[in-house]
């Protein structure tokens, strides 16, 4: 479906930030603040890919998860969705609609065998329940288009297609997973902003080629901004900070 | 509402009635819905066997038809649980393509023909240019409403493809109208197999009888090349190199004249064209909508004019009346549609050498060629950045970014 995500259902639920850095009522009661809020989505983002590891599924699969979990919590609160359980779900549901089904009892084993504190203490039905709730909240909604499909594509318009710059770029975008970008942007314009940055960092001048492609580099450029962003704050954050926003969500 | 036993609301909306058929994955039945008054058809999702929450195929026809939506496409007007179970509402359809080629009592006009195939292929271009392929093309996953418009049902086997190099299951569509590819067990095929089966839909119109009737993967395909004798390396250079290919003796074509005697010579030439063996040459659905025959006189008749099946049961129009009305007791016939009906097994006749026409069109698909080979390479890459230790080791150290962070800004002063 490459060819079309302007009339995807993605591209009509795409996003402002403003409505996406809303902190849900009932988890502001509990004192969870916007920064809370993009911390925890963050982490959720670490099982989510531990689990993806062990039960073998395309990164691919793991994208589209955190996309729909991402997409959940514009409308439905952490404390009633608990992220615990919310994370491995959308993995399971991605796993299905990606094409390369995980057994819910594999996922169940993998998340014991990970976590063996009591707080990850669900069974295979708190799966199968709460994926009914996250279709159910996500409309139904489920295809959704990732940069990476445009990515070697630009990479090889742009003659950078070598083994380390599409690496670089790659993992770039893995990263830009962490953030809410993919909620907010088409995603070529994700892949276009990821290998300007690249570009940059391994001082490649590509202005030429950047400027000739018929987009708004301003967007471009902002959402490259954003990584950036991300980068430095990333620094700053200690288990303790998400341990705190965690356990402000605790019953 | 009045608690009546047999009238109950399902998720305060949907008015309840009779059971319409078993669906591949669950009853579907019949029910008013009381916000709009249309008359819909619900399927009720059973949860899987084997405790995999809800059914993949179910999923997978909800994901697609979410974005397909289209007048030849059936609507998904809702879903909802209820007791545990999925619901899926679509529109309700009074019958399929099956019953009307079926009906001994319904005559096919050229023009009604034409309508019913066009409709067909319109439908068919909304899946092939949203990258989706059908997989189970078929007379009876042809469904058609009260106003005669026709709508492609039962996304079940459908996928998203376009991945060049990305393996499919070749065990898909109802066997008569399986492409040659993938009874070769091709992997690696296209919507040429959604275009095959359309014609063998268009040559049972003509014919008002299946036109490929194998008992077997290797009897479909001797039946293929009884009619359309085998292919030739010309005409399908690809076909030794497919994962189950056998020869076959040699077989020469017959006439379509003689395959399809009512047919017009322009509805000859676009089936020729449509039974093209090699997938790459074989015309697109876009290409067969383009075809002169559906210019040429007769034109298709207007949908509300085509001939249907007469209503076996209510005499008058359901959607006014059945609000208050008590259930009706349904002749289970109606829509039995999933279940293969017994049809008589027709052999083709013996008639002699013609030679198939090959025009087509040109490669197809070959967009975006290298994307699947390029994401195998990062692969493996990727996990290391993101996944085992992602919080301590990102893609960019944050130390190199403000000195980043002042050329990007510098380097678009002035963007177009």
């Amino acid at each position: 479906m490459a060819a079309n995500f302007w009339n995807s259902s993605h591209y009509k639920q795409l996003f402002d930030q403003e409505e996406v850095d809303v902190v849900h009522p009932l988890d502001k009661e509990k004192g969870i603040t916007l920064e809370d809020f993009k911390l925890i989505k963050m982490h959720m983002v670490i099982p989510i890919c531990k689990l993806a590891q062990s039960v073998k599924v395309r990164q691919r699969v793991v994208a589209t998860a955190v996309t729909y979990m991402r997409r959940l919590y514009t409308r439905k609160s952490m404390s009633e969705y608990d992220p615990r359980l919310v994370g491995p779900t959308c993995l399971y549901l991605a796993s299905k609609a990606e094409e390369s089904t995980v057994q819910a009892r594999l996922l169940v084993y993998y998340i014991k065998k990970i976590y063996s504190d009591d707080k990850h203490r669900y069974e295979i039905k708190d799966i199968l329940e709460m994926e009914m709730k996250i279709l159910e909240a996500l409309n139904y909604y489920l295809v959704v288009f990732h940069p990476y499909r445009s990515l070697p594509q630009f990479l090889q318009d742009a003659g950078m297609n070598d083994i380390s710059m599409t690496q670089l770029t790659w993992g770039l975008v893995n990263d830009t997973y962490k953030m809410d970008l993919i909620l907010i942007h088409p995603p070529h314009l994700i892949a276009l902003a990821c290998i300007y940055t690249a570009s940059v960092y391994r001082e490649k001048d590509k202005t030429a080629w950047f400027e000739e492609l018929r987009v708004d580099m301003n967007v471009v450029k902002n959402i490259a901004m954003e990584i950036l962003d991300f980068y430095e704050s990333h620094r700053l954050i200690t288990d303790e900070r998400v341990a705190a926003a965690f356990n402000k969500l605790k019953p | 509402m009045s608690e009546n036993d047999v009238e109950k609301k399902v998720a305060d909306r949907y008015l309840k009635r009779e059971i319409l058929g078993e669906g591949t994955y669950g009853v579907v039945y019949k029910a008013i819905d009381t916000k709009t008054g249309q008359t819909v058809a619900i399927k009720k999702i059973r949860l899987g066997k084997q405790k995999e929450g809800v059914n993949f195929t179910a999923l997978r026809e909800i994901k697609l038809l979410k974005e397909l939506k289209d007048p030849n496409i059936i609507e998904l007007i809702d879903a909802f649980p209820h007791k545990g179970n999925l619901h899926l509402v679509f529109e309700f359809m009074e019958t399929d393509l099956e019953a009307v080629i079926r009906d001994p009592n319904i005559f096919l006009s050229p023009g009604d023909i034409k309508s019913y195939f066009q409709m067909t292929l319109k439908g068919l271009l909304v899946c092939h240019k949203k990258w989706v392929l059908h997989r189970d093309m078929k007379p009876n996953n042809l469904l058609i409403g009260s106003n005669g418009q026709l709508k492609l049902a039962d996304f079940g086997l459908a996928r998203i493809f376009g991945s060049p190099g990305r393996k499919f299951t070749h065990q898909v569509f109802a066997r008569w109208y399986r492409a040659p590819e993938l009874l070769f067990g091709a992997k690696q095929y296209g919507a040429g197999v959604d275009v095959w089966a359309a014609g063998c839909i268009f040559a049972e119109l003509l014919n008002r009888r299946p036109f490929l009737q194998g008992d077997s993967d290797i009897d479909q395909l001797g039946k293929i090349f009884h009619k359309l004798g085998t292919p030739t390396p010309s005409q399908w250079p690809d076909l030794e190199w497919l994962p189950d290919f056998v020869e076959y003796s040699s077989q020469t074509a017959q006439p379509w004249r003689k395959l399809c005697p009512t047919a017009s010579d322009d509805a000859l030439d676009l089936l020729s064209k449509l039974f093209t063996y090699d997938p790459k040459t074989r015309i697109t659905v876009q290409q067969a909508l383009e075809h002169r025959y559906f210019t040429s006189v007769p034109l298709p008749t207007d949908p509300a004019k085509l001939p249907r099946p007469a209503p076996k049961r209510e005499s008058h129009n359901p959607r006014t009346s059945d609000l208050h009305e008590g259930p009706t007791v349904l002749s289970p016939k109606k829509k039995a549609r999933r279940v293969m009906p017994d049809r008589e097994v027709f052999d083709g006749n013996a008639y002699h050498v013609d030679k198939i026409d090959q025009h087509g069109g040109e490669i197809r698909w070959a967009a975006g060629d290298n994307t699947s080979r390029n994401e195998q390479v990062p692969m493996s890459v990727d996990f290391s950045i993101f996944g085992a230790k992602p919080m301590s080791r990102p893609t960019i150290n944050s130390a190199d970014r403000s000195h980043l962070k002042r050329k990007l800004d510098l380097e678009f002063q002035h963007p177009e």
